[in-house]
């Protein structure tokens, strides 16, 4: 087993959970956290929480991805409290136009006017999508990501979260209306 | 969300139904009833139409690429190796060691610190001035390193040397002895040869004599007479004219 090889030691084993799970932890990161520059750091860190926590990882109590996917998780929640203040702080300094609700999210992504290809439109429309994702409160934010962007289902989401699978059911539902209460209003202040 | 009765469904029982109905997973009376209630509820019929929307809304969301040097820092902040190392360690058989090279290595890891000591500029210095101190000696002392290439380090060959060097530092030793006793038997002729000196003159020429002392200082113990030398622990007589008369002749040794 790749973890059990890890723990004797062997870096080889670890460079390959490196490759597995990079990607995996850095999209998480990414969709989480919003920006590339933290998602990178946050993903180096879940990787160093990892190598130091690999050996508590007990095989009988889930998949090695629901063990990473907690670590993860964890540490987002963390991250976010601590950023917390620093956001407040900031929106308490910050103009009154560029508060939530003073600026749509149509202002704030490029302007429409210009005739785009699909490519072009398929990039606008994940920005807007993921600055609308980055408005949601973070409990819905987390469950949307795990279950529309990595397919994890209800059990496993419920264990990374710690919270019932009937929780996780309604946090998506919750999540996704929201999200589409949002875009809805961005695109209609658009047209 | 209002909990209210529809189609023999609460909404509540709608809301628990909601992400397994989007999901497709729904079948039979259940879909019916579920679908029902969403067509009849004014509450969760528009919930399902947002939750479609926003999970469509969600694919569009596609999966974004990790920057390349991600996983070579990972690495390096966990086991310290970079990535490309990593693989041509794991490629290559490990290097067979020998005793020595594992010594050497023991050694130098040993040393360390020590070498790490002697390279402070301080003690650069010391020993940059011991080392001109005794490149200076030795050639004064004749002492050629080419010299030194020569030496045999045989043990018939160190004894030789030994016995050797020894002998000359004992002949050197003699020859020094030699000297002094040569030296010793000239003086101690020359000074049976040479006759001995008249005795200076008592009367030195004061014409030249600025010191203003007297002669003869070291006859503190005798009062003059005239030229008559007396004895100071001498008992008087009743007159002068029987002192006992003292003659000293002096005779010196010239050296």
């Amino acid at each position: 087993m790749l973890v059990r090889r890890c723990v004797a030691g062997d870096a080889a084993a670890w460079e390959e959970i490196v490759q597995t799970y990079n990607r995996r932890i850095y999209n998480i990161c990414y969709r989480f956290a919003g920006s590339a520059d933290d998602a990178q750091d946050l993903t180096q860190e879940v990787f160093i929480k990892m190598f130091r926590t690999l050996a508590s990882y007990d095989h009988t109590k889930g998949a090695f991805v629901t063990w990473v996917t907690t670590i993860t998780r964890n540490l987002l929640v963390d991250h976010f409290r601590k950023t917390k203040q620093d956001r407040m702080t900031d929106s308490i300094d910050a103009p009154v136009s560029a508060q939530e609700d003073a600026q749509p999210l149509s202002e704030q992504i490029q302007d429409q006017s210009a005739p785009p290809d699909a490519h072009v439109r398929s990039r606008e429309v994940g920005e807007t999508v993921h600055a609308a994702l980055a408005r949601l409160s973070p409990e819905l934010r987390e469950a949307l990501i795990l279950r529309d962007l990595q397919d994890f289902d209800y059990r496993e989401i419920a264990t990374v979260l710690k919270v019932p699978e009937g929780t996780v059911k309604s946090r998506i539902n919750r999540g996704r209306a929201e999200l589409a209460r949002l875009l809805q209003r961005t695109y209609r202040q658009v047209m | 969300m209002p909990d209210h009765t529809s189609n023999g469904m609460q909404c509540h029982e709608f809301d628990s139904l909601l992400a397994d109905a989007i999901d497709g997973i729904l079948s039979g009376t259940q879909l019916e009833a579920f679908q029902a209630h969403a067509r009849t509820c004014s509450a969760c019929g528009p919930l399902l139409a947002e939750a479609e929307a926003g999970r469509n809304w969600l694919k569009e969301l596609t999966e974004v690429e990790p920057p390349a040097s991600l996983v070579t820092n990972i690495l390096a902040s966990t086991t310290g190796v970079d990535s490309q190392r990593l693989r041509v360690n794991v490629a290559a058989p490990p290097p067979q060691v020998s005793w020595l090279e594992r010594v050497q290595a023991w050694i130098s890891e040993g040393m360390q610190p020590v070498w790490a000591t002697i390279r402070q500029p301080r003690f650069a210095m010391s020993f940059g001035m011991a080392f001109f101190s005794l490149s200076v000696a030795l050639s004064m002392l004749g002492v050629k390193p080419a010299d030194l290439r020569q030496i045999s380090l045989r043990p018939a060959a160190i004894r030789h040397a030994y016995y050797n060097t020894e002998a000359r530092v004992v002949r050197y030793y003699d020859n020094i002895r030699l000297v002094y006793q040569v030296q010793a038997a000239a003086s101690r002729l020359k000074r049976n040869v040479t006759p001995a000196e008249p005795a200076p003159a008592k009367q030195k020429d004061h014409k030249n004599d600025t010191t203003e002392q007297p002669d003869q200082k070291q006859e503190r113990n005798y009062s003059r007479t005239e030229d008559r030398l007396i004895l100071a622990c001498a008992p008087l007589g009743p007159s002068g004219s029987d002192l006992p008369v003292v003659s000293v002749t002096t005779y010196r040794r010239l050296v």
